[in-house]
């Protein structure tokens, strides 16, 4: 069993007081996360976590120090608390350092948490042959995970934080997989158990596997492209990183940094981020215990801001949008629960616009070429098709692109209406569908 | 943590487990950041836990936690036998392992100063000496100088009879000058990047880097690269040193021979591999320059150690020979399926994760050329340095690289430096373009801390023995 939100809130508060320093902040996770996976149709990987963490920031006049453990005991926080001290009397002093942040009014969404009992093993067992039988029954080979994370936390400081919360979310994901290179994806993020439907999920990665099979080659250049929700998650993920956390900005290494209040994106692109947004997922307050704000970052095309924490707000003379992550991190804040505002054009009017371009379902394995330009490479995977006279017309090969993303999104041609929660790297994305006037696809695999 | 293992095994047998392992793991580390000339972190932290891998009903279960009463460590072994059950609901064929002796050993890595013992007053100040060398130039705009270590103790037991202690350390430490200017930021990093070179070993390991001594050309460097002209696009040979290097047989060597992606266990996630179980001893992966090895016995290198999370002891084994294949990286259920006893590459991000195949010390065996020679032997090329953005496909054919700093070769001698070199290729085509490996003396293993693999995801900590090497006909500059 995790332990209890009032056991931990009580852990953070004692562990916030117990240093000797002039001021302490103590974040406690306590969680069970558990994943069943599959491959060539079969459950072959099962497993569960139990955990809980504690981290200690302390605090000398500027000097901060911070000491981590998974030992809760009186003797294990302290040796913590202790570790945490040692560690700030050390390090020099910060003449940018603000101080601990006070307390901000919180919103604390309550939440039933009954996806860990919905899905435990024998749940998720049945939700993985759902997904599976569909890949079976056609041929195909399937795999993928079903899991559930189920977590609380809670953040104290000697400046009377004190916030704490609970959640859980269910992830699913499918490849289904026919001869010859044939694949289709499918993927579920949510709360909501209710919209989940493993047998559906495996349906449409299958049927997109079927019709990916024979795919040919195709020339790489400029194409018009149809990108699905899980391809935009990708890009925005990394706009997110590279270009909207406040300490790249501060340093310069953000293209934000010439590019604030001024066009970056056609005017129909608007991006925030918003941790509030009963759609996505995760906790209401940052690792500050500071309020989650809905953070604009591109509206109407104009670059906005970047998101902060209260390091960056104060260097930088900005509110405290509330984006802090555990301390000492060494990304800065950054914002992790992006959504893209939807548009009005179903799939089928984007790819039925299109003349002749590429569908792209997802990326694979994403990097950045150019940071301050957005410039990123990586591949397609799992449903790569061209389009030809507004329809899907035949399977195309994997394809490499090496695209500017602040390009692309300057080029924006339609939005889809419908959005998808996605998971990302330590967050989630809501995005909708693009349709984007030029994408430079570089190479093949051939 | 030996009658912890002990619970957790009677438990797991009590409960109906076929076959059980159990590792205690504890662990320890400190990271230490500077950035432009103020200290960003120090942090340590500390970690312990059991994990239990369980089979039953022909299947796989694992639980793992950090309560580790007497309760709670049955409690988890009785849920890693439940969970395997639940598997078993799908399951196609019972799971069978590969045999391995039961052993009783201990082992530990080689350190000669105890990082930990050593004061953060003497870690900073090292680190804060180069950040401040590597300010002295005006375009550097941003540093990032970094240390971080970690010891780890295991316990690792089996229903086998095995009961094997390992104990280890391991130091990382690097710099990074990023000069900025004109809408552009460029690295420059020593002595590689993404917080430099990790070895197993102490204090002596970092001093050895000699962090404030390379500074001055760091900086001189990525000061430079902002005048340079940018990377040509063309088809050209292409020399890349040794960092780089262990990055091209990271990913598309070391990946594309682990066993589990070649049978699909990785395919949503990590993907699979262009490479099949019969093309074993037949395929021919790379030129006759190209004998790649699979070495978790060299001393000081974090793909080292006594054992695997199986119990296997550490082998050297050949993946490529003389450019054909000739070898996998198992594990005791997936050497069953090539008729072979496992060659030890089972390895946990921790006690909270399950096993999987992960690379130990892959290496690209060295070759006869001086590096010196090598580049006077090519008329007309690049030569290309420490590597900065890396990118593959799920079947590991369609990479493509970036690297910090590049220069021309020609006629023999090293020519204008260029900015954003990057290359592309296709890995059978790029390996079979190999015409020249660079001897011992310029041969060195390189610690890899980040490899990401599996869900939930884990982090490994892998090798790659590498000397600069020469490929032809490879595609440069890349349209960004």
């Amino acid at each position: 069993m995790r332990r209890s939100l009032e056991e931990i809130r009580t852990i953070a508060n004692r562990a916030a007081h117990m240093t000797r320093a002039d001021s302490a902040e103590a974040v406690v996770i306590s969680s069970i996360s558990a994943l069943t996976r599959f491959a060539g149709n079969r459950i072959h990987q099962n497993v569960t976590e139990t955990d809980s963490q504690l981290s200690i920031r302390a605090v000398l006049g500027t000097r901060t120090g911070v000491a981590s453990t998974n030992r809760l005991d009186n003797e294990a926080v302290a040796r913590c608390a202790s570790a945490a001290v040692d560690a700030a009397r050390h390090a020099p002093k910060d003449p940018d350092f603000p101080g601990l942040p006070k307390p901000a009014p919180l919103s604390i969404p309550s939440r039933s948490l009954s996806l860990l009992s919905m899905y435990d093993a024998a749940g998720r067992a049945r939700a993985a042959a759902e997904i599976i039988q569909q890949s079976d029954a056609r041929g195909l080979v399937a795999a993928g995970t079903v899991s559930v994370n189920d977590y609380a936390v809670a953040i104290a400081n000697t400046h009377d934080v004190d916030a704490s919360m609970q959640t859980d979310e269910l992830r699913a994901t499918v490849l289904a997989m026919g001869e010859g290179g044939a694949s289709g994806w499918g993927s579920f993020l949510g709360r909501d158990a209710g919209t989940f439907l493993p047998a559906q999920l495996g349906s449409s990665a299958a049927t997109l596997a079927e019709r990916s099979a024979g795919a040919g080659d195709l020339e790489p250049g400029t194409y018009t492209v149809v990108l699905a929700p899980e391809a935009v998650a990708d890009i925005l993920d990394f706009l997110g990183y590279l270009g909207f956390g406040a300490k790249a900005f501060a340093e310069g290494s953000s293209f934000l940094v010439n590019a604030l209040g001024t066009r970056v994106a056609d005017t129909c692109v608007s991006i925030y981020d918003d941790a509030l947004s009963p759609a996505t997922i995760g906790i209401s307050f940052d690792y500050e215990g500071q309020p989650r704000r809905r953070t604009p970052l591109i509206e109407g095309g104009v670059a906005i801001g970047p998101v902060t924490d209260s390091y960056f707000a104060a260097k930088l003379d900005r509110p405290d949008t509330g984006h802090a992550l555990p301390a000492p991190n060494p990304y800065g804040p950054l914002p992790l629960n992006i959504e893209m505002q939807a548009g009005d054009a179903t799939l089928d009017e984007m790819i039925g616009s299109v003349e002749r371009g590429v569908y792209v379902t997802r990326f694979h394995y994403v990097n950045v070429e150019d940071p301050m330009k957005v410039v990123l490479t990586g591949m397609t995977r799992d449903g790569t098709f061209l389009i030809e006279n507004g329809r899907l017309s035949t399977p195309v090969r994997n394809l490499r692109f090496t695209q500017s993303v602040l390009s692309a999104l300057s080029d924006v041609r339609a939005i889809g209406s419908k959005r998808q929660l996605c998971g990302g790297e330590g967050g989630a994305a809501l995005a909708p569908a693009l349709l984007i006037g030029h994408w430079a696809f570089t190479g093949q695999t051939g | 943590m030996k009658d912890l293992i002990a619970t957790a095994l009677e438990a797991a047998n009590a409960a109906g487990a076929t076959y059980a392992d159990a590792r205690v793991v504890e662990t320890r580390h400190e990271r230490l950041s500077v950035r432009t000339g103020r200290v960003d972190g120090v942090e340590s932290g500390e970690s312990l836990g059991i994990g239990i891998r369980a089979i039953a009903d022909g299947a796989w279960g694992f639980a793992a936690t950090s309560d580790l009463s007497t309760n709670g460590v049955t409690s988890a072994a009785r849920e890693a036998v439940a969970l395997a059950q639940a598997a078993a609901t799908t399951a196609r064929r019972p799971v069978a392992l590969a045999p391995v002796d039961a052993y009783t050993d201990t082992w530990t890595g080689p350190c000669v100063t105890d990082p930990f013992t050593v004061s953060l007053d003497d870690k900073l100040a090292l680190l804060l000496l180069a950040d401040d060398v590597l300010r002295a130039e005006a375009a550097v705009r941003v540093t990032s100088t970094s240390m971080n270590f970690l010891a780890v103790r295991k316990v690792f037991g089996s229903t086998e009879g095995s009961l094997i202690e390992q104990s280890y350390v391991e130091s990382q430490a690097g710099l990074t000058a990023f000069a900025i200017g004109d809408g552009e930021m460029l690295p420059r990093s020593y002595p590689n990047n993404l917080g430099g070179q990790a070895v197993q070993g102490g204090w002596e390991a970092i001093l050895a880097l000699d962090l404030p001594g390379h500074a001055p050309r760091v900086a001189e460097e990525a000061t430079a690269l902002l005048s340079a002209a940018p990377c040509p696009a063309r088809e050209t040979t292409l020399i890349i040193d040794a960092s780089q290097v262990a990055l091209q047989i990271h990913e598309s060597i070391g990946h594309p021979t682990e066993l589990d992606r070649i049978l699909g266990d990785e395919a949503a996630f990590a993907g699979t591999s262009w490479v099949g179980i019969p093309d074993l001893g037949t395929l021919r992966y790379g030129s006759e320059q190209v004998t790649v090895t699979s070495d978790a016995t060299i001393p000081g290198s974090i793909g080292s150690f006594g054992y695997d999370d199986e119990g296997v002891p550490a082998q050297r084994d050949h993946l490529i020979t003389n450019g054909v294949l000739t070898g996998f990286q198992t594990s005791r259920e997936s050497a069953l399926a090539i008729d072979r006893t496992s060659n030890g590459c089972m390895r946990a991000d921790g006690w909270q994760r399950q096993p999987l195949i992960r690379m130990t010390t892959v290496s690209l065996e060295p070759g006869e050329w001086a590096l010196d020679d090598l580049i006077a032997d090519t008329d007309d090329g690049f030569y290309f340095e420490t590597n900065n953005s890396w990118s593959i496909d799920d079947r590991r054919l369609n990479f493509q690289f970036g690297c910090e700093i590049g220069w021309e070769i020609k006629n023999g001698t090293l020519g204008r430096m260029v900015k954003n070199p990057n290359y592309t290729g296709i890995t059978p085509e790029f390996w079979g373009s190999c015409d020249a490996v660079c001897n011992r003396d310029h041969w060195q293993v390189w610690g890899i801390p980040n490899c990401g693999k599996g869900e939930p995801m884990q982090v490994a900590h892998v090798a790659h023995g590498a000397a600069p090497a020469r490929f032809r006909n490879v595609r440069v500059g890349v349209a960004r």
